[in-house]
């Protein structure tokens, strides 16, 4: 090694040391490279689990009065037999029941969602013709994992005491609904357990008979009086336009009540007189959704009693930031906190994956900076302190380029991704130890003295090199495969096969280009020849 | 480092240790390998996670009124208000919880009938809980089963946790195929009973609807035709009566949705004495139609009543007709009880049927079932996470034979030497020790199964770049050694040895501190595990089992690499590689 005669670079490796060495750009890519990781960490969308493309979707057709081998039969068998010929479908499920036949289909994973709600609504579409008689008109309905899935869920509840009905109550939370709707990348937005206004007329079947009455004349005889018809326009003698128009005659609930269902023995007889007519509730609704929380959600309080609640979900758009609209969600529910207030409204915060999905990041990358910081004290210990600040360096370099290609490739930061930059935290050291670690061998080698420290910074880099280019292309060759892993598992850990590579390269370039250059900087020729005991000490400690 | 460097040097000069480093190597990676047959290391695709909220879903039987499950539901909220990290409860009625990563794939969604509800409990922030969800669920599920599974009997209670992976219908299903419905169903039975009397399963549910009794209003065709009514009419007004219908709405200003109009009859009224064919008949003979010449015609005058069995749901899955009964598993893999419960189902099936096991794919449980009668064909297939993991498990074999294949052919065409290159290869395959080991470790210090997953998986495969990483630094600069400095070849793999334990080391203990902290967590433990430990094992073998390897192999030596065949005197460690 140790000649006169300058040292020729074999190896990309003392290409990048030789090209980077010297040039002042070299500090402002390093900058520039830190920016571009801080932009895309603090702007990068963050959810909990990564997005897995789940497509598939239901047909529902209603065949009223069929008995569920009918429906198999008539329905269920020629429709899965028309979905079957659709390419990229998995599995058919089919379900005959009573009166309904149902089709769920369920495309492979990664297929494209679309793509695969076209083709299955142009399946059905083009068999119309092929319908059984007395059939009703198939429902299609694509499941929509990010639309479906919500990442909030508000339990909305009226306070003990509140004057307010439960039909204004709900107009409440709709015009909650309504304004969160408005909030951007807020997909959907449902209510669970609410109650519509309902008009509801329960007839005495005893007094029915007594009047000699049929439910059938009842239903006429409020039909006659529901109609709701627009105006007419009239013309004048002289031409003027002159609108008029039949006012509703059913305005309240009283005018329902007044009803006159039939005449009886010469008397009217009023709705009123054979049933209970109510403004109330949609009482054929049997899903409600009740709450038992905590006195003033205090863990250490005792549970309240269960209350009915309205659940208020809201879901995101695909690939937009949980984090965000969590937190705008916030806002607005901050917003009407006094209205609450004075109305006795409250409210629990059931789901909050928003919260979750920033939780969960924050702790990995916690743990990111906990072992950065574990292994630059270790590598003071081995190497010495500036040896190790250069290491220490190259780690968030090395993060910032993979994160910003992640973020411009159009990924999501969520656990898997994070669990990939974890995993690749222990081999992207690797190549700027194994430089670093040349270099100071170099350096206190006995030759040293003679040498420019360029050659020797140059040296040291190329040297190790080829090895290195090999090993770490090794290792991206153990991860390569890994993206084809299919179904849903390979899907789930994308993130994987995607970022691992990235970051070794970088940390190759990395470990090339800055090494050297900072070595430059911090590190100097040691005066006098360095003994051999010195550098023993240090390697045992390394082995410990 | 001269200790090393004479340490290394002395094995490579005697023949005797050198044998000796080759078969303790291979010893220490058989006995590892054995931990999987003793389930001393017990495989799983992914570990439970702690999570801050889980669900219990309620199904009474098939046609059960809201009002029953609601007796289950307050049953089971009941005990939970004794819980002291549980901060809230929704209970939802009749339908699913709003979607989540597990009710995806569990059909929530689906759910709109009145035998069904689903609470969804709320705990406390999980770093400040002691217990963790999986274990809470695990305590809670037999006090619930007692207190509340008998209230409607019938009905099935889970608990359902928050997937740590991706979401799956149940950890163990059983897809029971078959044209004969009624056997199907009996065969479904029989397999759930033996999945229920199967240590570590619960949860076990045959998901298909409870036959029950029905009446039919049959109606008499003549007396409709002479009374005059309709059958649509008839239709019509009894579902008007019992169900209620809008029959007409009110358009407001004041709200954001029309007003409807509702008719039924009056819940008083409407209500059957019981459930018996008497019953229905005397509250029909008061419910009365008009005909179409004005008079009042009873309906029960126009109708036979009859009692009949329901007609249960069809499910059909690819065309086939089918039935599912699913299991959960109770903080075990997924693997052990489902080997059990497969072994009784022969026993037990072997009696009327005549079993065939299925070839080996990942179906490869499967079992198909004959009568022996009647000579009709059923198909007991398990389906399920047992499934996604063995496609998972069979998928990352695969991936890691293709990365085995290509770093072959990359040192190949480094090295230009088939014999270098498989050194390497092998030096890099018995990190495997180290993960074993380490799972088995880990196992006996925490308190819970420590599984190996798919996590474990990954880490391995990564090692496997690490560690041929070592190998190769470590021979090219032994071969520098010699050709640059015509170094002896012994003594050039000894003082490389030497010198590269500083880089290896370091790059080693990087790894095992880097991956230090993902140990404690639970779902890439497997990972970080397999990391520290295959590390460890990784320097072992590439500071004495490869130089061994490397003076054996003629390929090493000061010279052009040549192409030579693997080294014919030790033919053993070559064999490792297969």
């Amino acid at each position: 090694m140790g000649h006169k005669k300058p040292y020729e670079v074999k190896d990309v490796a003392g290409k990048l040391a030789v090209g980077f060495l010297r040039n002042p750009l070299t500090a402002v890519l390093g900058i520039v490279l830190l920016a571009l990781g801080w932009i895309a960490l603090s702007t990068m969308p963050r959810e909990e689990d990564p997005q897995i493309a789940i497509s598939g979707g239901a047909v529902i057709v209603a065949m009223p009065g069929a008995t569920p081998g009918e429906v198999e039969n008539i329905i269920v068998k020629p429709l899965e037999k028309k979905l079957r010929e659709v390419k990229g479908i998995e599995h058919i499920y089919g379900m005959s029941m009573d009166n309904v036949g149902i089709v769920n289909v369920m495309y492979y994973i990664g297929e494209n969602r679309e793509d695969s709600n076209l083709k299955l609504y142009d399946k059905v579409m083009q068999n119309m013709d092929e319908m059984p008689k007395g059939v009703m008109q198939p429902l299609i309905k694509p499941f929509d994992i990010d639309i479906d899935v919500p990442i909030i869920t508000l339990a909305m509840y009226k306070k003990e005491g509140a004057l307010l009905s439960t039909t204004d109550f709900t107009e409440k939370v709709k015009k909650l609904q309504h304004e969160i709707n408005a909030i951007d990348n807020v997909a959907k937005t449902t209510l669970r357990g609410n109650h519509k206004e309902q008009y509801n007329i329960e007839v005495d079947m005893g007094k029915l008979s007594a009047y000699h009455l049929s439910m059938g004349q009842i239903m006429m005889a409020v039909q006659s009086l529901a109609a709701n018809v627009p105006n007419v326009k009239g013309r004048t003698q002289d031409n003027k336009l002159t609108i008029f128009g039949i006012a509703n005659a059913i305005e309240s609930v009283e005018d329902v009540k007044n009803v006159m269902v039939a005449n009886y023995m010469g008397s009217p007889i009023y709705l009123r007189d054979v049933a209970k007519v109510t403004n109330g509730i949609d009482i054929q609704n049997f899903k409600d959704v009740g709450l038992i929380a905590r006195a003033d959600n205090n863990i250490t309080n005792p549970f309240n009693k269960e209350i009915p609640q309205v659940t208020l979900t809201v879901a995101k758009l695909a690939g937009t930031n949980a984090v965000f609209v969590a937190k705008d969600v916030e806002e607005v529910l901050k917003e009407h906190e006094e209205e609450f207030e004075k109305e006795g409204i409250g409210y629990i915060v059931t789901r909050d994956y928003g919260e979750r999905a920033n939780e969960a990041v924050n702790e990995l990358m916690h743990h990111l900076v906990i072992t950065i910081i574990i292994i630059a004290l270790m590598l003071v210990f081995a190497l010495g302190w500036r040896e190790s600040i250069i290491v220490t360096f190259t780690v968030p370099a090395i993060l910032a380029i993979t994160l910003f290609i992640a973020y411009v490739s159009g990924q999501t930061m969520n656990r898997i991704t994070l669990f990939a930059f974890l995993l690749s935290l222990g081999l992207l050291v690797d190549a700027a130890i194994i430089v670093i670690e040349n270099i100071h061998r170099h350096l206190h080698a006995h030759d040293a003295e003679d040498k420019d420290m360029d050659e020797i910074l140059v040296q040291a880099t190329d040297e190790v090199g080829g090895p290195t280019n090999i090993a770490t292309l090794a290792i991206i060759m153990t991860m390569v495969p890994m993206a084809f892993v299919g179904g849903m598992m390979g899907s789930f850990m994308k993130p994987i096969p995607l970022n691992v590579p990235v970051a070794l390269f970088a940390s190759l370039a990395v470990a090339y280009i800055f090494t050297p250059y900072l070595s430059l900087k911090l590190l100097k020729k040691p005066k006098h020849k360095h003994n051999h005991k010195e550098e023993e000490k240090e390697k045992d400690k390394g082995k410990s | 480092m001269k200790k090393f460097e004479n340490f290394v040097h002395n094995i490579l000069k005697s023949k005797v240790k050198k044998t000796l480093v080759i078969v303790l190597t291979a010893v220490a990676f058989f006995a590892s390998l054995m931990m999987f047959p003793t389930k001393l290391v017990l495989a799983k695709m992914l570990p439970g996670k702690s999570d801050n909220t889980y669900s219990i879903y309620v199904d009474t039987p098939t046609a059960s009124s809201i009002e029953e499950t609601k007796k289950v539901t307050s049953c089971i909220t009941n005990i939970l208000t004794k819980e002291k990290y549980v901060k809230n409860m929704s209970i939802f009625y009749g339908q699913g919880i709003p979607l989540d990563y597990a009710g995806l794939v569990k059909g929530a969604s689906m759910k709109r009938t009145e035998n069904v509800a689903e609470i969804s409990v709320n705990l406390t922030d999980k770093h400040t809980r002691k217990e963790p969800s999986f274990l809470m669920t695990q305590r809670l599920r037999p006090i619930i089963d007692k207190e509340c599974g008998h209230i409607i009997s019938g009905s099935t209670i889970k608990l359902v946790e928050q997937p740590s992976g991706p979401p799956t219908l149940a950890s163990i299903v059983v897809e029971v195929q078959g044209d004969n419905i009624k056997q199907s169903r009996e065969l479904s039975v029989e397999v759930a009973n033996i999945l229920s009397n199967t240590k570590g399963l619960v949860d076990i549910d045959v998901m298909a609807d409870d036959i029950y009794d029905t009446y039919k209003l049959i109606p008499n065709i003549d007396k409709v035709a002479r009374s005059g009514l309709a059958i649509k009419q008839i239709n019509n007004i009894l579902y008007l009566a019992f169900e209620g219908m809008v029959i007409a709405t009110k358009n407001s200003e004041n709200h954001s949705d029309q007003i409807p109009i509702f008719l039924i009859l009056s819940d008083k009224t409407k209500r059957l004495s019981d459930s018996s064919q008497d019953a229905i008949r005397s509250k029909l003979t008061s419910l009365n139609l008009m005909n179409q010449r004005g008079m009042m015609v009873p309906l029960s005058e126009v109708v036979d009543i009859k009692k009949v069995k329901s007609e249960p749901m069809i499910m059909h899955k690819d065309l086939k007709r089918m039935i599912n009964v699913i299991a959960e598993t109770d903080m075990v893999s997924q693997v052990y009880p489902l080997l059990d419960a497969r072994e009784k189902m022969i026993e037990h099936f072997s009696k009327n049927y005549t079993v065939e096991k299925a070839g080996f794919s990942t179906y490869m449980f499967d079992l198909y079932l004959t009568d022996k009668q009647t000579g009709e064909k059923f198909l007991l297939r398990w389906d399920g996470e047992m499934k996604v993991t063995l496609d998972t498990f069979r998928d990352l074999g695969a991936a890691f034979i293709a990365a085995l294949v290509l770093i072959f052919f990359l040192l190949v065409i480094y090295y230009k030497s088939f014999s270098i290159s498989g050194i390497i290869l092998i030096g890099s395959f018995l990190s495997l020790i180290g993960v074993i080991v380490g799972h088995w470790v880990a196992d006996l210090i925490t308190e819970q199964t420590f599984f190996l997953t798919a996590t474990s998986l990954i880490g391995f495969i990564a090692l496997m770049g690490i560690s041929s990483r070592n190998s190769l630094l470590l021979i090219d600069f032994a071969m520098s050694l010699m050709s640059e400095h015509g170094m002896e070849k012994k003594e050039a793999i000894a003082v490389s040895a030497a010198t590269r334990a500083k880089p290896i080391m370091l790059t080693a203990v990087a790894i095992i501190l880097g991956s230090a902290l993902l140990a404690s967590d639970p779902i890439f433990g497997g990972l970080g595990v397999a990391l520290i430990s295959g590390t460890v094992a990784a320097v072992f073998v590439s500071l004495l089992f490869v130089p061994v390897l490397m003076d054996n192999a003629k390929a090493v030596n000061g010279g052009q690499f040549e192409d030579t065949l693997i080294d014919q005197e030790h033919p053993n460690d070559i064999s490792i590689t297969r």
